[in-house]
């Protein structure tokens, strides 16, 4: 004789998976990803201006400017945007100002860069454009003159190359930090925070919602075509609440990995086509991290981070789910659970907000304090972790209180659940439930 | 056999369903009647596990009923109980399934029972797109699937014509001689009186009669007569134990007390020259079933 409970998440399994909308969602959710993963190419093929440099056309009063500013914007350039992505060519010119003013009327998106001294022999630039600049072109522009002129001042009083370079470069700054359980490679997990965040608290949030969405609206189908009688006099209720639960999860987890699946593709088709700069910069950003915590002894601590990480969210999934059948089993019928379900959301929403928060308060104890509570701790507690908030020990206990919330939640859920499950009637419901609750 | 001993259901403090007991045997059809809210369907939910009784006993085979032995039960409720998004096939395999039942063993039932029904041709179509009338042969089919040793009817014959009416019969009929225990309600008391040997009539949960038919009905004092031909009905009604007399389309149905009181009206009548029809019958189930449900109202 086959296990009923087998049986029953086979059934809600397949009934999903077989669904037209599953297969629907499913491509439009893999084309999109594909889409954004490959957003630059996809602008690129339908055409624009994006080749064409942009001139600025010098006219260097000094005689002695010019090729520090070139080289002082190239390297600028190069840092912020790649060796690929130069968009400036800088051209020593010969013409009046006034044929350059008329060249550029032309040319428009040319610039003029009038250098010269004024009478305090202070170098002066002037910045002509056929229009506005945005301010990051600005800035850098600005930025590489300001280089050039400390430059060619520091040279003009007399510094040998060496004197120079003592003025210019970086100071290092060597860490330490007293906390022995926390080393100055956690600083650097901070770049994760920049790029793993959308990786897995966003999946994390769209995949709960759409789990407390599947689970209720199976359970108020079954209550509302009134077949749940004829189930729950075949299965015991808690039969069925295991049932809704495991297979909800399952499924979920398998929507999770079809998603990392089409990321996949859409990095393999990045790759194929040729394409690079955001994802390549993205990835470099998570290699740079990765590297910064294995080669500073912490690829262990993260590999940790990573399973607790991944412990919480399963066990954070369950809590979820349980509350949405707990719920669904109240209500009876679809719009009554949609409203009910309102504040979940707004649980969820809640940590969502704080683990964006947590980087913007650093330190705080009260977010440190809710990064405990379950529920919101998946959400909150790996940022926090992340960011060098909170240690694995700190984790640990968010595991250990969800762990205590799931098995309170089973236990009284599990009470109302037999009560709501039959019930079509939602006058003193919540005496009912109560009473549920006070009877073993 | 099925046994109810003191059954009782409070709802809060509201009781619905006051000391019930009865007994059906193997192969025993039996009828759970009354009018709505009497608590019929707590009593089904009660015997099916769905509801917890405030006190009292149920057993099968003298053993709890329990998921033990739920896989030998069929149950057909009141309402439609289908998941219409699912075609035929796959609710019976459904509902199948939770009974235990192997899938080869489903779909063999399955075409035996739909071709019965003469809707063979509805396997693979989905349920919200039938008519409601097969609608109830799906749910009916879906509940006898197992060949239960138990099988709860609640009101097993609204939306069918009286076509469909009379296969359900014959089904029912068939598991009863096969030897299963039949428990159902119905407010159509030419059903009940069709099929049942024994009944209950409940009253705001409480039992007001319960018994064999026929001893119900040869007790109930009661009786009818039915007679054709020019009479007087103000002297007819003016007879002591005459209750009441219906003038019928081309003839009198007149109610009397008890039996005793027809050798009075027969006496009145023989003056009168043209009498063509005088018949003394048992009272039908519905007139018990008023007279009682009308006794306890008044009370």
């Amino acid at each position: 004789m086959r296990s009923k409970l087998n049986f029953l998440i086979n059934v809600s399994l397949k009934k999903k998976l077989k669904s037209k909308w599953f297969l629907i969602a499913n491509i439009v959710v893999a084309l999109l990803l594909i889409a954004v993963i490959n957003i630059d190419s996809i602008i690129t093929l339908f055409g624009g201006d994006f080749d064409s440099k942009r001139k600025i056309y010098v006219i260097d009063e000094t005689n002695s400017i010019y090729e520090d500013f070139k080289q002082n914007l190239n390297y600028y350039e190069t840092s912020i945007y790649g060796e690929d992505n130069i968009s400036y060519e800088v051209i020593l010119s010969d013409k009046s100002i006034d044929e350059l003013k008329e060249l550029i009327k032309k040319e428009d998106k040319s610039l003029i860069a009038q250098i010269y001294y004024n009478d305090e022999k202070n170098i002066i630039s002037k910045l002509i454009s056929l229009s506005t600049i945005d301010s990051y072109d600005y800035q850098l522009i600005s930025s590489s003159l300001t280089q050039t002129a400390s430059l060619y001042t520091l040279n003009s009083i007399g510094l040998t190359q060496e004197q120079y370079n003592k003025i210019t470069t970086p100071i290092e700054i060597e860490r330490e930090i007293l906390d022995e359980d926390i080393t100055s490679e956690d600083e650097d997990v901070e770049m994760i925070m920049t790029t793993v965040f959308p990786f897995i608290v966003l999946p994390f949030f769209m995949l709960t919602i759409f789990l407390v969405q599947f689970i209720g609206s199976e359970i108020n189908d079954e209550k509302s075509t009134k077949s749940m009688e004829i189930i729950i006099s075949n299965v015991s209720p808690k039969t069925h609440f295991a049932a809704k639960v495991v297979a909800n999860n399952l499924f979920i987890i398998l929507q999770l990995i079809l998603m990392i699946a089409y990321g996949a593709i859409g990095l393999l088709v990045r790759k194929f086509i040729g394409g690079d700069s955001i994802i390549n910069g993205v990835a470099s950003t998570i290699g740079n991290a990765f590297k910064s915590l294995t080669t500073g002894g912490m690829g262990d601590k993260f590999i940790l981070i990573l399973i607790f990480t991944i412990i919480l969210m399963i066990l954070t999934f369950v809590a979820y789910s349980l509350i949405a059948g707990i719920l669904a089993s109240m209500t009876t019928n679809t719009e009554d659970y949609q409203q009910v379900q309102a504040p979940i959301m707004i649980i969820l929403l809640l940590g969502y907000y704080l683990s964006i928060m947590a980087g913007m308060f650093k330190g705080s104890f009260f977010i440190k304090i809710l990064s405990f509570v379950p529920l919101i701790s998946a959400v909150l507690s790996p940022s926090l972790l992340v960011l060098g908030q909170i240690g694995l020990i700190e984790i640990t206990v968010s595991i250990f209180i969800m762990i205590i919330t799931i098995f309170l939640l089973i236990k009284y859920g599990l009470r109302i659940y037999k009560v709501g499950i039959l019930n079509y009637s939602q006058s003193g419901m919540w005496k009912k439930i109560f009473k549920s609750i006070k009877n073993k | 056999m099925l046994k109810l001993e003191h059954v009782t259901k409070y709802y809060g403090d509201f009781k619905a369903v006051d000391d019930l007991s009865f007994e059906v045997n193997d192969g025993e059809i039996f009828g759970l009647l009354g009018v709505n809210g009497a608590g019929k369907t707590t009593t089904f939910r009660m015997i099916m596990g769905l509801l917890d009784k405030s006190s009292g006993k149920i057993t099968l085979d003298g053993k709890n009923i329990d998921y033990t032995v739920t896989d030998n039960i069929g149950f057909l409720t009141e309402e439609r109980s289908l998941l219409t998004k699912l075609t035929v096939k796959e609710q019976a395999i459904y509902f199948g399934a939770l009974k235990g039942m192997s899938n080869d063993k489903i779909l063999e039932r399955l075409d035996y029972l739909l071709d019965k029904f003469g809707i063979s041709n509805y396997k693979n179509k989905k349920i919200k797109e039938l008519s409601k009338g097969n609608q109830q042969k799906i749910q009916f089919i879906t509940a006898i699937l197992n060949k239960p040793k138990l099988l709860i009817l609640d009101e097993p014959f609204s939306g069918l014509d009286p076509f469909n009416i009379e296969l359900f019969k014959n089904e029912i009929l068939d598991l009863s001689k096969n030897g299963s225990i039949i428990i159902f309600s119905s407010h159509r008391m030419e059903h009940v009186e069709l099929f049942c040997k024994k009944l209950v009539i409940l009253v705001n949960g409480k039992t007001v009669l319960s018994g064999n038919i026929k001893d119900i009905k040869e007790n109930f004092r009661k009786k009818n007569i039915f007679l054709k031909g020019d009479i007087d009905i103000d002297g007819l009604n003016k007879i002591k134990g005459v209750e009441k007399v219906l003038e019928k389309s081309d003839e009198y149905e007149i109610t009397i007390s008890s039996k005793e009181v027809a050798s009075h009206v027969f006496k009145f009548i023989s003056k009168y020259p043209n009498i063509t029809k005088f018949v003394v019958e048992e009272p039908s189930l519905n007139d018990i079933f008023i007279s009682k449900v009308g006794e306890s109202y008044e009370k």
